[in-house]
């Protein structure tokens, strides 16, 4: 102790104490979080209410739709196309009413979301080879579900008549569209990322906009700042123990979308580790920005939950493709980290894609968080007001 | 003075707005001095505490502390600075020994020092028995003294404590006070702010704060012994009496420095020279007067008398 201080020696001397008083924010916030069962849930509990509710509700799958079917041909073959409609599960035979104009009465009931006119005449119509048209109903109320249940019921109207006539009717140019990487086209495939994205960024940037507007609250930063502690302890401090359990969040979602929704993983693990890990920086960092500016809890809160949720849900790819936005939105989409993280997980999980074609993601996810983080610290005042 | 001051406090001037919370204070705290800044809330001492704290930049004035600014980043003032706020600081859900170990780690305590201080400050706050108990669950003396024991866990050579009896039992009063004056004795530099006056009286040295300065400032023996007021009690007679009292007070006029209710009548801080013939006024206005000994109250109230801006009461 009695040698005089090298530089070396004093550096050395600095990163211990740094090193000692990061560990002990983090071990004290260790503590908070473990006395605070609602930080548990938000942290824990949430991601999977979540991803459960999420992926079964948002679904734009067909799933025993019901079905009116009003066969005025009433043939062996109107029976073969109703049975054929209502065999694959797609559709449920809810109704058989006698006339078009009681189809009406069904809809407004909400006992059928679509209904099937076979005319008179239409058996006859296809041996005859003449057109044999169709009437579809459908329940407009619901846009995005009769758009569902439109293109389900021509496919398979399609597939039905193709069978019936042959493959030598068939027209000399065939389109056969092939889906990659969803082939069943399932939505919660496609969605499991994007809710991703939108569970880890609600509940990292909530778990952090608290912990400095609550010291800050309760009277702990007065005492904090009249000791050597440094800005940058307190914000790494606060960062590691939220960063770990943002880790075991990214594994319990990842780990309930493969076994409740079957989310493939097609590419690299450690990418997915890599761009995770990048993404959980990004949004706890956002969350300890606002709490350092917000000053108070209840403030902390709304800003947080409004700067995660719209931005993940809405400008992420999550549910409406960003390319197609209006160029305002576009450009405030493209600050937030979750529309990086939605087309890197949509890659790395679905395409298989690797780090060559996926790094601007990360580079992206990497700027936010340094930047976040900067002006943070920057912005940690040591005065009380 | 005997010694180096280790904190100076010059000509400090600060406002909130267009709230004056700090205006021209100036005071010196050597080792061994147990310092009273004792006043009225709002008369900036806990402002003037921050600023030595390094918690807050005074807009005019300097403040050091063993010659350094406590606002200039990596000075090491810190390291030689204990404070306790006024508000609870510590961390509530954590337990005392949660929080003892906190702060250890923040000043770097090597385990065998700090384990020895822990034991040390433990034992004089007896508080060795509630180490598994959370923070929020100590009685306001208990807490207190807890954070004390965090302030006081790396040696500092200069204490801040902003109204630490504030809210607290007399018994456990009494315990702080004792603990102070044995810090005091092994050459600490204590700096003490209370609205209690009877609180100056344990102090080394007292200054007394009114709307943003020192208005008056010494040894408390020596405060009392040069105070030239007389301090009376009087009371009327009769609940009637009290009207022709209060006339006969204004009658009186600026030589009555200040009247508080006592009792059923009034205490007042006269003049010294004057306090014969107002005396006998209220005698003939039929109450009855009587001396009283001169507390620091009375003190701070007769001085507060003459400042510009009038009464504190």
């Amino acid at each position: 102790m009695n040698k005089t201080p090298t530089p070396r020696t004093q550096v050395s001397h600095r990163v211990r104490r740094f090193l000692r008083r990061t560990l002990a924010v983090s071990r004290k916030e260790v503590a908070h979080v473990s006395r605070d069962p609602m930080t548990l849930y938000v942290a824990l509990g949430l991601p999977v209410v979540l991803l459960l509710i999420f992926g079964y509700g948002i679904s734009f799958d067909l799933d025993r739709s019901p079905l009116a079917v009003v066969d005025y041909d009433r043939t062996p073959v109107s029976r073969n196309l109703r049975e054929s409609l209502t065999s694959s599960g797609e559709f449920l035979l809810a109704a058989t009413p006698d006339s078009a104009d009681d189809v009406d009465s069904w809809f407004r009931k909400n006992e059928v979301s679509s209904a099937l006119v076979i005319p008179p005449g239409f058996a006859a119509n296809l041996a005859a080879a003449r057109s044999a048209p169709l009437q579809i109903l459908l329940d407009g109320s619901d846009g995005s579900k009769a758009g569902g249940v439109m293109g389900t019921m021509s496919a398979l109207l399609r597939n039905w008549a193709a069978g019936i006539a042959g493959p030598a009717a068939a027209s000399p140019i065939e389109a056969r569209v092939t889906l990659l990487y969803n082939p069943g086209l399932k939505s919660s495939i496609f969605f499991v990322p994007g809710l991703m994205a939108f569970i880890l960024a609600i509940a990292g940037v909530l778990l952090t906009a608290l912990t400095v507007a609550r010291e800050e609250e309760q009277g702990n930063l007065e005492q904090l700042f009249a000791t050597p502690v440094g800005r940058l302890d307190v914000v790494l401090g606060k960062l590691l123990p939220y960063l770990a359990m943002g880790i075991v969040q990214a594994l319990l979602v990842l780990a309930v979308g493969a076994v409740a929704f079957d989310l493939p993983l097609a590419g690299s693990p450690f990418l997915l580790a890599a761009g995770t890990l990048l993404f959980l920086v990004a949004v706890l960092s956002q969350g300890l920005f606002i709490s350092v500016i917000a000053h108070s809890q209840q403030v902390a809160t709304q800003i947080g939950a409004l700067s995660s949720l719209l931005p993940s849900l809405l400008l992420s790819g999550f549910l409406f493709p960003v390319e197609r936005m209006p160029m305002p939105l576009q450009v405030i989409a493209s600050i937030f980290p979750s529309r990086y993280f939605v087309t890197f997980l949509r890659g790395v999980l679905l395409k298989g894609s690797g780090f060559s074609v996926l790094w601007p993601n990360l580079l992206a996810m990497a700027v936010f968080s340094v930047l976040v983080l900067a002006i943070a610290t920057k912005r940690f005042r040591r005065r009380v007001a | 003075m005997e010694s180096t001051p280790i904190a100076v406090v010059s000509g400090l001037k600060h406002h909130f707005g267009a709230t004056l919370a700090l205006n021209g204070m100036s005071f010196e705290v050597g080792p061994g001095q147990l310092y009273g800044l004792v006043g009225p809330d709002g008369a900036g001492k806990t402002t003037t505490v921050r600023a030595l704290a390094g918690l807050l930049e005074a807009n005019e004035g300097t403040v050091r502390i063993d010659g350094l600014d406590p606002l200039e980043p990596g000075s090491g003032v810190r390291e030689r600075l204990g404070y306790m706020p006024q508000r609870y600081g510590l961390y509530r859900d954590l337990s005392v020994d949660e929080n003892l170990q906190f702060f250890g780690d923040l000043f770097c305590l090597d385990r065998k020092t700090f384990n020895q201080r822990r034991e040390r400050l433990l034992g004089i706050t007896r508080l060795a028995a509630f180490g598994d108990r959370r923070a929020d669950a100590l009685s306001g003396g208990m807490y207190k003294k807890l954070a004390l024991a965090c302030a006081l866990l790396h040696q500092p050579s200069l204490l801040l404590l902003d109204e630490p009896t504030n809210g607290v039992d007399p018994v456990s009063r009494g315990e702080l006070w004792d603990l102070l004056a044995d810090f005091m004795s092994q050459g600490m530099a204590i700096l003490v702010t209370t609205s209690y006056m009877d609180e100056a009286a344990r102090c080394s040295m007292v200054g007394l704060a009114f709307r943003g300065r020192l208005v008056l400032e010494g040894r408390p023996a020596d405060l009392v012994a040069g105070f030239s007021d007389v301090v009376l009690r009087v009371e009327p007679a009769s609940p009637e009496g009290m009207e022709a009292l209060e006339s006969a007070l204004v009658q009186a006029g600026d030589v009555v420095e200040a009247v508080t209710p006592l009792g059923s009548g009034l205490r007042i801080v006269v003049q010294g020279g004057e306090a014969d013939r107002v005396a006998a006024d209220l005698e003939a206005a039929g109450a009855n007067v009587r001396r009283l000994t001169p507390g620091f109250e009375d003190l701070f109230l007769s001085r507060a008398a003459r400042e510009p801006g009038g009464e504190a009461t």
